[in-house]
Formats: C-alpha cells, sequence, structure tokens
C-alpha cells in the first residue's frame, strides 16, 4: 500500500472535525476490513485516515433502550452476533451474523463501518433496513437521524457528508413482526451475494401486513420494493400470492448484471427468493 | 515521510516495540520479528493463511493496520510450543494427517483454537462455520475436521 498519515482523534467532535468535506482522500477507518481491500486494489489512495479507535469505548456499546435496540458504530459484528440482547429480541440479525464473511472478518469489522462503505452486496444494510432501523448521524452542524433504507444514493455512494460519521443505528422493537435475510450466492457458498432479499411483516389472522421488502446485491444499492409491499399488503401467504408478489418485484427492482450472473438470471432469483423469504420469515418467526 | 510511529505491544507472551509506518499490516510487522507462520496468501482476508490472535481473536493479519496492536496482545503460532511441546490442536493435525504441504496449516490451527476456546465440544456445523474462512488447496478438509475432534476429545 502507498504510505498516508493517520491520526486518532480522542473525542467524536475532533473526529469530525479532522475530516474534510471537500476532500476525498481523508477518510475515517473503523474495521479497515473493506477499505484495506479498496487501498490494496488502488481503488482508495487515502492521504490521511481518521483512525476512530480511540473513541471506541464510548461508541461500541450494544444497548436496550426503553424496548429499541441501540448499537453502537464501533461495535464489531462480532459483538453483535454474540450479545445476549441481539440473540434474544433479533434473532434474524444474529442468523445473518453466522453467514456474512468469516469470523476473522466480523472480529475487526465494525457495524458503521458496514453501514457507511455503501457496497451492495453487503449483508447487514439489507437486514437492518427491514428491521426498520435508524442510523444516528454525526456532524459540524450536530446529529441527525435517518432511516438505514435512506442511507444510499449510489453504487458504494451514500447521502452521508465526508464530514458526517455514523454514530449508532437504533432498530425498533419487533412486537411480534416476521423477519428474514436470504442471500444468494451463485459460486461459492462464501462468495459475495448475487441477490439479497430481507423482508418483515406482521402476520395477523392469516395475512401479511405492512411488509417491509428491501433487495440488495442484485440492484446498484440497496433497494425498498414498494410495489411488492403492496402486493404483498393483506395478502394470504399461499403459492398464487407469493407468485404475484415475485413478479411485481421481478418487474419493480432496476437489476443489473455482473459476475454474478445475467440480469435475467437475477431476476428469476429474485421471483425464487422472495418467496422463500416470507416462507421462512414464519417459519423462524 | 516521517510518519514512523513507535508501538509497544505484546508479542507471544514478550513485551516488544517496534517502529511502524501505518500503511504497514500486522504480517509485515510479525516479519521483522522473524516470525513467518502468518502468510499473506490472498491478502482480501478469505484464505486464513494469515491469521493471527489479537487480545485472543483472530484476525487476518493482510487486512489489519499494524499500528493497530499498540497496547495489544498478539499470538501468532510460533508461539504454540513455546515449551518444546506441540498443542493439542497441532499434535492433533499431525495424528490425522490435517494437511499435505502444510501452508495452510498455521491458520488453521490458530483458527481452531479460537474455535475450542468458544465452543469445547463443537457440533459438524460449528466446525464448518469457524472454518469456512480458511482454505486448503491440497483440500485436506476431512483430515482437518476430524483433527478438531481429537483435539476437542483431549482439550
Amino acid at each position: 500500500m502507498i504510505p498516508f498519515e493517520m491520526v486518532e482523534p480522542q473525542s467524536l467532535q475532533e473526529a469530525v472535525s479532522l475530516l474534510d468535506p471537500e476532500e476525498p482522500t481523508i477518510r475515517p477507518v473503523a474495521g479497515g476490513t473493506a477499505l484495506m481491500l479498496m487501498m490494496k486494489a488502488g481503488v482508495f489512495q487515502p492521504t490521511r485516515l481518521i483512525c476512530l479507535h480511540a473513541i471506541e469505548p464510548e461508541h461500541a456499546r450494544i444497548t436496550v433502550s426503553g424496548e429499541a435496540l441501540r448499537i453502537g458504530a464501533m461495535a464489531t459484528l462480532s459483538d453483535v452476533e454474540h450479545d445476549a440482547n441481539v440473540a434474544a429480541r433479533l434473532p434474524v440479525l444474529k442468523r445473518a451474523m453466522r453467514t456474512l464473511s468469516n469470523v476473522r472478518v466480523r472480529n475487526v469489522a465494525r457495524v458503521g463501518g458496514a453501514l457507511a462503505h455503501g457496497d451492495p452486496h453487503m449483508d447487514l444494510p439489507p437486514v437492518l433496513a427491514a428491521l426498520g432501523a435508524k442510523v444516528s448521524v454525526a456532524g459540524p452542524k450536530g446529529h441527525r437521524e435517518l432511516p438505514v433504507e435512506a442511507l444510499y444514493s449510489g453504487y458504494y455512494e451514500t447521502v452521508l457528508e465526508k464530514n458526517e460519521l455514523i454514530t449508532s443505528v437504533t432498530v425498533p422493537a419487533r412486537n411480534g413482526r416476521k423477519a428474514t435475510y436470504m442471500k444468494v450466492t451463485s459460486r461459492t457458498a462464501d462468495d459475495w451475494p448475487a441477490l439479497g432479499v430481507a423482508v418483515s411483516f406482521a402476520h395477523k389472522d392469516g395475512t401479511i401486513r405492512d411488509p417491509i421488502v428491501i433487495v440488495s446485491a442484485a440492484t446498484e444499492k440497496l433497494t425498498r420494493m414498494t410495489s411488492t409491499e403492496k402486493e404483498l399488503q393483506g395478502a394470504t401467504v399461499d403459492d398464487k400470492a407469493l407468485a404475484r408478489a415475485g413478479e411485481a418485484a421481478a418487474a419493480e427492482a432496476q437489476i443489473l448484471a455482473d459476475a454474478h450472473g445475467t440480469a435475467a438470471y437475477k431476476r428469476e432469483l429474485l421471483k425464487v427468493y422472495l418467496r422463500r423469504a416470507v416462507r421462512q420469515a414464519l417459519a423462524e418467526g | 515521510m516521517s510518519n514512523m510511529r513507535t508501538i509497544n505491544f505484546t508479542l507471544n507472551g514478550q513485551e516488544v516495540s517496534a517502529d511502524i509506518e501505518p500503511h504497514r499490516n500486522l504480517v509485515e510487522l510479525l516479519q521483522r520479528f522473524d516470525l513467518f507462520g502468518a502468510r499473506e496468501s490472498c491478502g482480501q482476508g478469505l484464505c486464513g493463511c494469515c491469521t493471527v490472535l489479537v487480545d485472543g481473536k483472530a484476525v487476518s493479519g493482510c487486512l489489519y493496520f499494524a499500528v493497530w496492536v499498540d497496547g495489544k496482545s498478539v499470538t501468532t503460532v510460533e508461539s504454540l510450543d513455546a515449551e518444546g511441546v506441540l498443542s493439542i490442536v497441532q499434535q492433533a493435525f499431525i495424528e490425522c494427517g490435517a494437511f499435505q504441504c502444510g501452508f495452510c496449516t498455521p491458520g488453521f490451527v490458530l483458527m481452531v483454537h479460537q474455535l475450542l476456546k468458544e465452543h469445547p465440544s463443537p457440533s459438524d456445523d460449528d466446525i464448518r462455520h469457524y472454518l469456512s474462512g480458511n482454505l486448503c488447496r491440497c483440500a485436506a478438509y476431512p483430515e482437518i475436521i476430524e483433527a478438531v475432534k481429537v483435539a476437542a476429545r483431549r482439550a
């Protein structure tokens, strides 16, 4: 890698002040597992990295506040995987962790980085988006909050300014909603996904209520599928309804071709995996 | 560039210090101490050949900045037979023939150490899950899984 400078701010405020909204070669680094890949590939050549480790203790906690679960942005993915509150309240999140990269990467990668990186193939953003999670963001003008589903503006692009930092993500109470995440890898089991589908919904009197459907990996950015949600709203879970929802999703998603498969192939995957995801959510609870 | 910084850390039980630049990774740092058990191979955190324990947790040395071990404890495969006796895991690997060329073995051995620490009686699923991030080009996987079970029984 090409030499660069690394600075270690001692507070969140200092970290924000060291970032430069006009300078793309200055970036924050938390776990660095994704950033280092870009640096090794020569895609990103920093002049300065703002290392967030000194402010980690304050921002790595996973706490229950009211009925919601708040995950500090500096929590590692392993912290989330092994947290008792996550296991009890959001088993879908714990399950998703087991298929996310590998143990070593999860020991190092941070939740904030996994959200801010903007790679549509990542697993954590679609799961959190389907759970209705919100990120808290710190910037020079103070804090703001936005839904995870609104975080992405394009391929590896977020709506965050270059001098804003995600400080935590808050997942609301599940209130009995069913949720699951399915990823489809077309080459090896541990490959980057060709498609990610995350769903959550309430299930009352045998019908789906207030569904959230998120598609990732096959699209330029994580995408909420509102037409598909309308198709599912009030539906009974049967083959007919799920086939209709699958057709709606295939028509709605802006699917891209890449090394993981053609657009036509991924559209077929989406029809099948939306159906499976709804059924799996019901089965897993 | 006057980017060099001095870091202090525990390396296989010994207090050490090193002068290192921020763009160096942990594998490069270990090489300066003549430790070559962690090898940068895929360079992407996928193959596990660069596995090192930092504060007891397995990390990919190729995806970990060297300066980040400042104040931490680093364990490499070289420490496992420090008293001239192979670890239970190493012994099990030999008895089960859990390798051919041996290039990936240090990474597998360290991952198994973390696995057995967290799951003393691992299920087949646990074993596959923890080792899914380690690649063996000789495909000694059945023997490796057997070695984990042998080590778990003796641990």
